[in-house]
């Protein structure tokens, strides 16, 4: 591989693009493919096949042939609300995942770049915040500051926006008094029970690390349930 | 849905790079049975056998070391190499999960 090539696949990474290495084994060649994007001499010809698995999100060898083809996804849109403790060590695990991680908190003490560096952090309300973040159906979001002002409208985006997983820090107590607020907004007990409340798999430990942990294990299974 | 690792492998090369270091990519192209790594996974070996990430569970890895500097000797660039389930008399190298697996080495140019 060239280095011009190595150096490009990392910009794309940084950039949150999807795309694919191609390489022919048989040459040493190797060159990006993206949607839409010609392809060069030597895999021009493998275009129909290389867009099949770049559709199917496979690695491998096209059949038949020397082509090789890696796939790289858009990082999956993790939004956590609340900038607190548990929050720091999850950003800390989900460091080697393949997740875009942002951090809303309305309360500027909490929400600060020393708390949590390289990191993207709102500073706002729910609200206001997910005006400046696309979610869709491809999006988590971990609710954790447990304060009905904070943790409610952000919910609620959730669930109207169809996101994939979403957790809320809390007891049983705190959840059933969220699932009535909710169901007192309007929402269907379909719509509630989608919520992971109280949050986590059960490990057993309730220190701020371990409730980390078990939140993000959650989350990876739900993942892989898609 | 497919959430793959990000083991920054790839960022991990070009660090070693930009510190002059010659680099071998090595990565799972094919796989057969139960091997432990996926396709697409990966490892980078510098001239003197350092090495990071990996191709297996640490079945095979002596071995893709000892070929990723061998092709930065002979200034290959590019070798496709398979490995095959162990067997007991030849037990240094080998899947002893019962997996195979074929790694494609490239070198960093």
């Amino acid at each position: 591989m060239q280095l011009k090539t190595l150096q490009e696949i990392i910009k794309k990474k940084e950039n949150k693009s999807e795309f694919a290495i191609v390489t022919n084994l048989a040459t040493g060649n190797s060159e990006i493919f993206e949607k839409g994007k010609s392809l060069s001499k030597d895999f021009e010809k493998f275009t129909d096949q290389i867009n099949t698995f770049y559709q199917s999100k496979k690695n491998g060898i096209i059949e038949g042939t020397d082509i090789f083809v890696e796939i790289y996804i858009r990082p999956i849109k993790v939004i956590i609300v609340g900038a607190v403790h548990i929050a720091q060590y999850l950003v800390n695990f989900a460091s080697s995942l393949n997740f875009e991680i942002s951090v809303i908190d309305p309360r500027g003490y909490f929400a600060t770049e020393q708390r949590f560096p390289n990191m993207k952090i709102i500073n706002k309300w729910p609200d206001e915040a997910f005006k400046e973040i696309e979610t869709d159906s491809n999006t988590a979001l971990i609710a954790l500051t447990h304060d009905p002002k904070i943790d409610d409208p952000a919910l609620q985006h959730a669930i109207k926006k169809k996101f994939y997983y979403i957790g809320a820090l809390g007891s049983k107590k705190t959840h059933e008094n969220r699932c009535e607020r909710l169901k007192k907004a309007g929402f269907s007990d379909k719509e509630i029970k989608q919520i992971h409340g109280p949050i986590g798999i059960k490990l057993g430990g309730r220190a701020a690390p371990e409730i980390a942990l078990s939140i993000i294990a959650q989350l990876v299974s739900e993942t892989y349930k898609k | 849905m497919k959430n793959s690792f990000d083991e920054k492998i790839l960022e991990e090369a070009n660090d070693w790079i930009k510190t002059n270091q010659k680099v071998v990519l090595a990565t799972v192209i094919q796989t057969w049975g139960s091997s432990p790594r996926q396709t697409g996974s990966r490892m980078i070996v510098n001239e003197k056998g350092d090495f990071s990430g990996s191709v297996s569970g640490g079945c095979v890895e002596s071995a893709v070391v000892r070929e990723c500097v061998a092709i930065i000797k002979e200034k290959k660039l590019f070798k496709k190499i398979e490995f095959k389930v162990s067997n007991e008399s030849a037990w240094e190298v080998g899947l002893a999960c019962g997996g195979e697996i074929a790694v494609y080495l490239e070198q960093i140019n």
